[in-house]
């Protein structure tokens, strides 16, 4: 539990630097542009030049190098196992044979290939991800997501969850040191059985808590909605930062994908 | 040829398992159920099976909006079981074969308590806030995600539950069975997704069989534990505080 909830957090959204102060409407529609033009890419070149803006991007306000490392450990983790398949399974032109005992082994250049870009695209849509999500609190992207029309349902669910994870997570955490230091982790049979307690206790403390918390919000006046208000015009300095930013990843793609500049 | 082929498969799915098995071993990050990372699938798929998942959600969005009229309880109370679920989703289980620990889906648990169709919309969620927050999924493969784990995982799970206790009439063999069900048809499902995108030139059959076998050190186990993990919370609930599960059992009628 510790290591999630060192990972999972938006403290460092809450700083203030030259990205936090955007409109966190422009960078959602930046980010969803990037990740469009990664994902539709067929060239290491776009989704590669798009990890290292996102890269310094994150080094710039100042993430840790080991936080970065340790959230894109997982998505790569699985793009190294579809890069082995591919290499193998598909393509005709063999580029590496290797001889195991009496049979040979080929790594098949269209797979390599295919699969290397597969992994580039991953490194890139990964780092825009963290890039928003270190730079933009979560109210913010959610508000943000209302404005674009996501329903008001999902998004007063997303808050209520944002808003009560923390709280369930810190008790799950002292249940869980507390079990720790009974032993019970200790064995296979001890740690399904720990495991099984602490998800049911924290199962029963989410009803307890919703319980309060809906008397709690009646009583503030909650009639089954949360009024959301209205968001502010996108300033027009926003504005800029959209246009010339928008511009800059469009003409990087036609520049790097179709070599047409 | 044919020796050859057959050999190739056999060959990238023990590579995958030794890769895997290293991976989970060495790193020190932990391993999280199957999601499909950000940027693996193509254009065209991603927005397959965005349109795929779109109905259960909006399913599931009507059943919230519907309910909520008659009960204004029932969103914050949605809101905080997606957290406890969340939560749940994120405990680590020892896993034997990976030499490490890795992190039940929790749709299973949840479909028994609040039914699948919230389940769908509780589970975007976590995935958007695993996606942003964790960089675990991604927003353009959040349609897959859902599908796999929201819409699979739940209705297998809650299918699995009702069929299961009406037949043996023990909770306790519906509870592992659906935990355990609902893990394994996401990790299909997901293989199947991965598969039909990415396969290439090579025969799909195959590449389905080989990403299978590749993620099955994690994600057999690991169905086996979430059953067992199904039963205790389940067990948890039934003796500490039963009237809740006439609340859960009440939301779903």
């Amino acid at each position: 539990m510790k290591p999630v909830f060192e990972l999972f957090s938006d403290i460092f959204a809450y700083r203030d630097n030259t990205l936090t102060r955007i409109d966190p409407r422009v960078k959602l529609v930046l980010a969803a542009l990037a990740i469009i033009g990664i994902i539709s890419s067929a060239e290491f070149a776009f989704p590669l030049a798009i990890f290292a803006a996102g890269l310094a991007g994150l080094l710039w306000v100042r993430i840790p190098a080991r936080l970065i490392l340790v959230r894109l450990a997982a998505p790569l983790g699985i793009a190294v196992v579809l890069i082995l398949l591919q290499s193998l399974l598909i393509g005709s032109t063999p580029l590496v044979s290797v001889s195991v005992f009496k049979w040979k082994l080929d790594v098949m250049r269209e797979g390599l290939l295919h699969g290397s870009l597969l992994g580039t695209r991953v490194l890139g849509s990964v780092s825009v991800l963290l890039l928003l999500s270190s730079t933009t609190r979560a109210h913010q992207i959610f508000h943000a997501l209302r404005w674009f029309g996501v329903p008001k349902g999902w998004v007063e669910v997303s808050m209520l969850m944002y808003r009560y994870i923390f709280m369930l997570m810190d008790q799950a955490g002292n249940f869980m040191d507390a079990q720790r230091v009974r032993l019970g982790y200790s064995s296979l049979r001890r740690s399904l059985s720990s495991s099984g307690l602490l998800a049911g206790t924290v199962l029963k403390a989410a009803m307890d808590q919703g319980t309060r918390t809906c008397e709690a919000m009646e009583l503030r006046g909650y009639k089954g909605y949360i009024p959301f208000g209205t968001l502010e015009r996108i300033s027009p300095k926003d504005l800029c930062i959209l246009g010339l930013a928008s511009g800059a990843i469009v003409i990087a793609y036609i520049w790097l994908e179709w070599r047409v500049l | 040829m044919r020796i050859n082929r057959r050999f190739r498969t056999v060959i990238a799915a023990i590579t995958s398992l030794i890769l895997l098995f290293l991976l989970f071993s060495l790193s020190d990050a932990p391993a999280y159920a199957m999601h499909i990372s950000e940027g693996i699938l193509p254009a065209w798929w991603a927005i397959l099976w965005f349109a795929v998942s779109m109905p259960f959600l909006f399913l599931g969005l009507r059943q919230l909006r519907i309910r909520g009229l008659h009960n204004t309880q029932l969103k914050p109370m949605i809101g905080l079981i997606g957290a406890a679920v969340f939560i749940i989703s994120c405990m680590p289980i020892p896993v034997p074969t990976a030499g490490s620990c890795s992190h039940p889906c929790g749709t299973g648990i949840a479909a028994i308590f609040i039914g699948p169709l919230l389940t769908v919309v509780v589970t975007s969620v976590a995935l958007v806030l695993q996606a942003l927050f964790l960089a675990h999924g991604g927003l353009t493969t959040l349609g897959a995600n859902v599908t796999s784990m929201g819409i699979a995982g739940a209705f297998v799970g809650y299918g699995t539950f009702i069929l299961v206790r009406r037949l043996s009439g023990r909770w306790w063999i519906a509870a592992f069975l659906a935990g355990l069900l609902s893990d394994w048809a996401t990790y299909s499902v997901t293989s199947f997704e991965l598969a039909t995108a990415l396969h290439g030139s090579a025969p799909f059959g195959k590449f389905f069989l080989t990403v299978l076998v590749a993620f099955m050190p994690t994600q057999v186990p690991l169905g086996i534990l979430e059953g067992f993990l199904c039963v205790g919370a389940y067990r948890f609930i039934l003796t500490r505080k039963p009237e809740l599960l006439k609340t859960f059992s009440d939301n779903i009628a």
